[in-house]
């Protein structure tokens, strides 16, 4: 779907690597773990896997364009907290809600700004804002942990839309927006040229910084919304809401084909990635039942897979 | 075949690439203390026989010896070993290492049994080295922060810091001053009277001729011929080097009629402490140039009327719009398009696609609700690459796979495709070989003709005179003179352009 | 830029030069970095004079000894154009493979045997790393996100949901109560500084770090072989960790398998605070030194301040907001700078 325009297509081996093992995990899982493919315990399952999924959009954009976002866990936790604070304080859903998307909107805007209008490099203004806005969640709530938001707020995680769950829906149609958004518009395709050469991008008249700013506030807006997402699913919002999120998602982002340098990746290689370490954890966590050979297994992976893939680039090469 | 005998044989060199020849059977002597050029188009394997040399590379077959010695070719150590020694075109080898660090980087002064660095006798051999060159380097200060011509020398010094017995110099001149260049040659001379052999590989064939005792030619890899420079002339080098006979840029008529309409306006720009009170305009179909040194702030006042930089005082106008300073897309949709100096940073984006490349520029007119119309593009690349004879296989292929001559195509194309009423070209020609740049330069004529107003800036003098209508001459960040007809010569672009000649004769700037 | 006109070959080119060297010399990373020191120490002191007591800054500086080290190593690695944000699980894992050999509840292995076997254990993870991002070509950020993450759940696996404890008396001992009065960990660290400002300065293998930073390309050509200086520099940074594992944890009451968690970016974030470029080339120790010595300082200082337990839970906001002071300031400098027209824009 993607082919990046002007007539090239696409290389897609790195995604076709990705989704081989995916079918490898699940001929592998299917056999292991009776029922573990059944369509039923696949959704209930995902329950855990959507705010992930939702922020590993935004990242990946970012990741194209040759930056990171550090800070999105801890956005997370800030925003949490502002959701339980103003909960407390007014008691309308309503107006928390919307209070911690504008907190993800903000702590995004910052990064951009810090990036696009400093010039700073965005692994050293997000590793920053990560410790900042953590500390300010944790400084804020003091280690109080807000609960009870009722059963209407916790449908939003555990309700369901023709039998797919809503926060996977919301998911899916975000997912089809970015991927349109990257593969098919003029601003999807400055994205790559930004992260290919930024200097070549702004002598052909694109403006980066704009751009740069609008991603990781984009950014910080998804973490809003991931964090209502998690803070619904458990019922309590407190500072440590996300906590090592920032690197699990780049994890997935880098597994699904994009490059850390920037200039390649795409949606539905982000999708694969995510699919594929989560049903690598469930499958291990199911079967062995132990989360530490979970953490083993998806750190291997993703060094695994990130040099096959040079491996099968630099022989392509040669 | 020669009287002396020779210090390096190459004798039947090839190494390909994927399958493509870079250079196949190549066999060349070189004797002790000659000047030896080497010249070709790109492409034509110039690099990688001094990669070669250097021990970088490793070649498929063929060997090479040293005083009679074979060397072992692969190894950079044993080519250093066996005093060869190279001054690469990208002049600043450590930009964050001072001038000593440079010099010294992979083979250090050490003392107490080569475990700590002898910083002394570093420095000291870095000052003697350099005084033998004749110039004075801030041996604390990053080698990126010194001025291009110093860096030019920290990297011939590095290349004559251990006793070398042949120097290889790859396009030395490149990015040098004409004043500078000559000062290079001197040194160049120097060399050979001590006793060392030059390889000295360039585009310009003026150096050649001034320097060289031998001139080889490449050609698509292969050895096409090598003469005593007394032995041949421009035309005939230029023959073997393009395989056919090209005719070098004719000087243009000048002249567009006064009458035309000023397309571009510059009123009294000024950016402080890189130029001041820059003032001029380009009428409908004119070619107007900008002369001047490197460093002279040409390529500055380009960068703020297109809007990369922001400027401080003064006015642009495009047709009568003014612009807002500081934007590129203003620039851009006033109808400004530009070609940088550096094609490959800043013209074009390398691993994308020729087709991507060229409709960059103007990606959001193709699009229908926000989406890219795919049979748009296609249209728009196609046109364009037939139009400009871009030589691609298809317009799917990255454009770093193409030519130094077929990409700069490439970037006027993706400015061209804007329908732009102002082109500024920056060094339209640096690293095209000659048959390319001959085409580029009928290509400017050719859109002139059409009314498009255009201002190129370039360091290649006979270039500027050939192609332009009006010269205006820059240092020192102000315009210190215009040229037109007859009296544009490079004698005279150079007695404006050269500091110390023109301070006493031009008290005030013309307008 | 409107002097360089003037720099031809023959000429000096004292002006330029002289503003480039006295920009650097007030934008220097350090000076600020000590203004916030001093600031802080200052508010502090003045809040509670006890703050200057010998006792206090000894604790910061035990504090600050184990991030020193693996600084040390980081730095260098940072210095070759790569990144390591491993340090924190592989220092959970010495720990945990430390803590079971020696623990007298475990193994109960002699310290003589132990030692060394955890700091070969670490440098020879370090150059395992090195390889892969070396030899391998993966990226350095996603190979040591990618140990992070497992290194992590090996040493959860080895613990087997217990905490160790008992370790061997007298290495706690040694700890704790350090040589002639001087904790050990900052005897280590003094060391380990001392050896890596050597390096950098006296010996060729610390110049040629820079330089492989600085431009690899112009390296290979110079004959430099990036393996083996990106093999040292996370082989370096590998036994520095251990190392650090070594002094630090046994001051512990027990090791626990979180042990280290944020350690990684902790360290990142001093070495990119002290003006180490991330892309290489370009750092000073002592920024480094500084930096570390900033960022471990706040939370003592907060329970200075009289606000009881609400105060330490801020100690991670105002890290944060130091960070983006140093880097800001830097930038907004630079930027100031570029609008007076004073840096070349070529």
């Amino acid at each position: 779907m993607p082919d990046t325009g002007g007539g090239r297509s696409y290389a897609w081996w790195h995604e076709t690597v990705i989704a081989v093992l995916l079918v490898i995990v699940l001929q592998f899982a299917g056999w292991l773990v009776p029922g573990f493919l059944k369509l039923q315990s696949q959704l209930l399952l995902s329950r855990q896997l959507w705010e992930f999924a939702i922020l590993a959009l935004g990242m990946t954009l970012i990741i194209i364009t040759g930056g990171i976002d550090l800070s999105v866990g801890s956005t997370m936790g800030l925003s949490a907290v502002v959701f339980g604070g103003v909960h407390s304080s007014s008691g309308s859903l309503m107006a928390a809600s919307l209070a911690c998307l504008a907190t993800g909107l903000c702590c995004g805007a910052v990064n951009g700004a810090l990036v696009s209008r400093l010039r700073l490099h965005p692994l050293i203004v997000t590793l920053a804002t990560f410790a900042a806005y953590r500390g300010i969640a944790e400084g804020w709530s003091q280690g109080h942990s807000y609960s009870r938001f009722g059963d209407a707020f916790s449908d939003l995680a555990r309700g369901s839309w023709l039998g797919v769950p809503l926060p996977g829906a919301i998911f899916v149609l975000m997912a089809t927006g970015f991927a349109v958004f990257l593969s098919k518009t003029p601003y999807g395709r400055f994205l790559y040229a930004i992260g290919h050469n930024e200097r070549a991008a702004k002598f052909s008249g694109i403006s980066v910084n704009r751009i740069r700013f609008w991603l990781y506030t984009t950014s910080g807006l998804l973490a809003g919304l991931a964090s209502l997402i998690y803070v619904a699913r458990f019922d309590t919002a407190q500072a440590d809401v996300g906590k090592g999120f920032e690197l699990d998602v780049i994890t997935a982002v880098v597994l699904g084909g994009t490059s850390i340098y920037g200039g390649r990746g795409t949606i539905p290689g982000t999708m694969l990635g995510l699919l594929l370490i989560h049903e690598t954890r469930l499958l291990v966590s199911r079967y062995w039942g132990s989360d530490e050979l979970r953490s083993i297994v998806i750190g291997c992976l993703l060094i695994v897979a990130v040099l096959a893939c040079q491996l099968v680039s630099r022989k392509r090469r040669s | 075949m020669n009287a002396a005998p020779a210090l390096i044989q190459i004798r039947g060199v090839s190494k390909s690439y994927d399958g493509v020849h870079a250079l196949s059977d190549v066999s060349l002597d070189l004797t002790p203390a000659e000047i030896h050029a080497v010249c070709g188009e790109n492409g034509a394997g110039k690099s990688t026989l001094i990669k070669i040399l250097s021990g970088i590379v490793q070649p498929d077959v063929g060997h090479i010896t040293v005083n009679g010695r074979s060397l072992n070719i692969g190894d950079v150590h044993a080519s250093e070993a066996a005093g060869i020694a190279v001054m690469y075109q990208e002049s600043t080898a450590f930009p964050h290492l001072n001038a000593v660090e440079n010099l010294f980087v992979g083979r250090e002064i050490t003392r107490c049994g080569g475990l700590f660095l002898n910083h002394a006798a570093m420095k000291s051999q870095t000052e003697r080295l350099l005084q033998k060159l004749g110039v004075s380097v801030n041996l604390s200060a990053p080698a990126g922060d010194l001025p291009l011509a110093q860096r030019q020398m920290v990297a011939l010094a590095r290349a004559l810091s251990w006793d070398c017995r042949l120097l290889i110099m790859d396009e030395p001149t490149a990015s040098l001053s004409n004043r500078e260049t000559q000062t290079l040659l001197r040194i160049v001379r120097q060399l050979r009277a001590s006793g060392v052999t030059v390889l000295y590989v360039s585009h310009r064939l003026d150096e050649i001729f001034q320097i060289a005792d031998r001139v080889t030619v490449l050609r698509d890899g292969r050895k096409v011929s090598t003469h005593r420079i007394t032995a041949v002339d421009r035309h005939q080098l230029i023959r073997h080097m393009v395989g056919r006979s090209v005719e070098e840029s004719q000087r243009s008529p000048a002249g567009t009629a006064d009458n035309s309409p000023v397309i571009l306006d510059v009123k009294q720009l000024t950016r402080r402490g890189v130029f001041s009170d820059i003032s001029f305009q380009v009428r409908e179909g004119e070619i107007l140039g900008l002369a001047g040194l490197v460093g002279a702030g040409r390529s500055e006042i380009a960068r703020a009327i297109f809007g990369i930089d922001e400027f401080d005082e003064g006015e642009i106008r495009v047709a009568g719009r003014p612009l807002k300073g500081g934007s590129v897309q203003d620039a851009m949709t006033s109808g400004i398009g530009m070609v940088p100096e550096d094609r490959q940073h800043e013209g074009l984006i390398l691993p994308m696609s020729v087709g991507e490349n060229i409709s960059l520029a103007m990606l959001r007119s193709l699009t229908r609700w926000g989406i890219v119309r795919r049979q748009a593009e296609r249209e728009l690349t196609e046109t364009q690459m037939s139009d400009l004879s871009v030589k691609a296989a298809n317009p799917g292929i990255a454009a770093a796979t193409l030519s130094g001559g077929n990409q700069q195509k490439l970037v006027l194309g993706k400015w061209l495709a804007r329908n732009p009423k102002v082109l500024i070209l920056d060094e339209p020609t640096r690293g095209v070989d000659v048959g390319a740049k001959s085409q580029v330069h009928q290509l400017i004529r050719k859109l002139a003709a059409k009314g498009l107003a255009t201002l190129v800036i370039s360091s290649d003098l006979p270039e500027l005179l050939s192609l332009c209508d009006r010269l205006l001459v820059v240092r020192s960040g102000r315009i210190v003179g215009e040229l037109q007809g007859a009296t544009a010569t490079q004698e005279a672009v150079l007695a404006l352009a050269l500091p110390d000649a023109a301070e006493s004769r031009l008290p005030e700037a013309p307008r | 830029m409107s002097n360089s006109q003037t720099l031809t070959v023959d000429h000096d080119s004292r002006p330029v030069c002289f503003s480039t060297r006295f920009f650097r010399l007030i934008r220097q990373r350090e000076a600020g970095l000590l203004l916030l020191i001093s600031l802080t120490s200052v508010v502090v002191g003045i809040h509670d004079v006890r703050f200057f007591s010998v006792d206090v800054w000894r604790d910061i500086l035990v504090r600050c000894a184990p991030t020193a080290i693996v600084a040390c190593g980081v730095m260098l690695v940072v210095v070759t154009g790569e990144i390591d944000i491993s340090v924190g699980s592989l220092m959970a894992l010495l720990a945990a493979v430390m803590g079971r050999m020696l623990s007298e509840q475990e193994f109960d292995i002699s310290c003589w045997i132990g030692i060394p076997v955890t700091l070969g254990l670490g440098t020879l993870i370090g150059v395992f790393t090195g390889s892969l991002v070396s030899m391998g070509r993966v990226p350095s950020i996603i190979v040591t996100l990618g140990l992070l993450t497992a290194l992590r759940g090996l040493t959860t696996l080895m613990m087997g949901g217990k905490n160790i404890d008992r370790l061997p008396e007298g290495l706690t001992q040694v700890a704790k109560q350090g040589f002639l009065g001087v904790p050990i960990s900052i005897l280590a660290a003094a060391g380990v500084i001392g050896l890596t400002s050597v390096l950098i300065h006296h010996i060729p293998l610390g110049r040629r770090l820079y330089a492989l930073g600085s431009s690899a390309e112009s390296a290979r050509m110079a004959g430099l072989s990036e393996v083996r200086l990106k093999l040292f520099a996370f082989g370096y940074t590998g036994f520095l960790t251990a190392l650090a594992t070594i002094v630090d944890v046994p001051r512990l009451p027990k090791i626990e398998s979180g042990i280290g968690s944020e350690f990684e970016l902790l360290v990142v974030t001093c070495v990119v605070v002290g003006g180490v470029a991330i892309s290489g080339g370009q750092g000073r120790l002592i920024g480094v030194l500084l930096a570390v010595v900033l960022m471990t300082m706040i939370r003592p200082a907060l329970t200075f301040m009289d606000i009881g337990e609400a105060g330490e839970k801020w100690t991670r906001a105002i890290q944060g907001m130091f960070i983006l002071l140093a880097v800001v300031s830097d930038s907004l400098f630079s930027w100031r700078q570029r609008h007076s027209g004073k840096v070349h824009a070529a």
